[in-house]
């Protein structure tokens, strides 16, 4: 077996997953090639770090905490009944709405009917053109 | 007691029941969210949500499998849930990312042993590129390592919380170790230890 060969199979035999033989060939060839001995024992280390992390300390105060959790959970849940969770983003939404809806009727420009507007538009005139009825130089003159 | 008789006792919303499971399963539960969290603290935060389900659910669990096999799913399904919310967060770090970093700041959870310094740091920079190599394996190969690897469950142990045929286990587990095998002999040749 040449190096490659051997870096491939490195974590099946540090894993004893691999038939006696190939086993016994892995092990002649690392105790010969330095290289491959030298990544064998950076894979032996790396995974080794795995074995120390199992089974982490029990925290002996897991269960007074998970109380406590689950009954902070269970006064949220009396405070704020169901049908008031489901009120409330209703009500929200139909706020909302009525909001939008109040812009865009607010936003729109008021409709004109030009046939009615156009007599008070007439009758307006005379109003709206007040200064060229009397002009400013009449006005100073009198 | 019987597994079917802890679940109508936790159906009945027996307090007792509910504390013999917790300290039955909490250290499993804590390992396997351990193991593919990475974090003690996360861990123990997401094994409560896991009892919290399984107190809560307990009246739709049919039996069909383990109580261990049950929880177990529950227990990877919400490790992988809270991976998937805090994706952004300083834990999960890409191996490119971590290998990028100045070996000096990647040791910056020493082991408490006590020992040599120097040795500790290598420790935890073996750590976190161990984590980083198992948290960049596709999921389902991740979780098949973690299971295997953490909480040392047969292969068909595997199949059964996965939902998966035992061949398919093997294959999986196959070629997470072939991938993880490839990362560090990457970072190997980078010299990133």
């Amino acid at each position: 077996m040449n190096c490659k060969a051997i870096h491939k199979k490195l974590i099946f035999f540090l894993e004893n997953d691999l038939p006696l033989n190939e086993m016994e060939e892995i092990r002649l060839h690392l105790a010969g090639c330095q290289e491959c001995a030298a990544f064998a024992d950076y894979m032996k280390k790396s995974l080794s770090v795995l074995d120390q992390e199992r089974n982490p300390d029990v925290n002996p105060f897991f269960y007074t905490r998970l109380k406590a959790r689950m009954e902070n959970q269970a006064i949220k849940e009396t405070v704020t009944p169901l049908w008031a969770r489901i009120l409330q983003p209703a009500v929200f939404t139909l706020l909302l709405l009525a909001g939008v809806y109040a812009g865009i009727k607010i936003g729109q420009p008021a409709k004109i009917n030009i046939q009615e507007s156009y007599y008070a538009e007439q009758e307006m005139f005379p109003y709206l053109y007040e200064m060229a009825a009397e002009p400013i130089e009449t006005f100073l003159m009198e | 007691m019987s597994e079917a008789g802890i679940i109508e006792k936790l159906k009945e919303g027996n307090e007792k029941a509910f504390s013999d499971l917790v300290s039955t399963y909490q250290k499993m539960v804590v390992n396997t969210c351990y193991g593919l969290l990475h974090s003690i603290e996360d861990a123990e935060d997401v094994a409560q949500d896991v009892f919290i389900e399984v107190f809560r659910s307990a009246s739709g669990f049919r039996g069909d499998s383990k109580i261990s096999t049950w929880i177990y799913r529950i227990a990877v399904n919400r490790s992988l849930n809270f991976i998937r919310d805090h994706k952004g967060r300083r834990g999960f770090k890409s191996l490119d990312e971590i290998t990028q970093l100045p070996k000096t700041l990647t040791g910056d959870n020493y082991s408490e042993s006590g020992g040599d310094p120097h040795s500790d740091l290598e420790n935890s920079q073996r750590s976190i590129l161990i984590h980083a190599a198992i948290d960049e394996l596709p999921k389902n190969q991740r979780i098949a390592f973690t299971l295997n690897k953490y909480e040392d469950l047969s292969y068909k142990e595997i199949s059964e919380i996965m939902n998966l045929s035992l061949s398919s286990v093997e294959s999986l587990i196959h070629r997470a170790k072939k991938n993880l095998q490839k990362k560090l002999y990457n970072c190997y040749k980078k010299k990133c230890i």
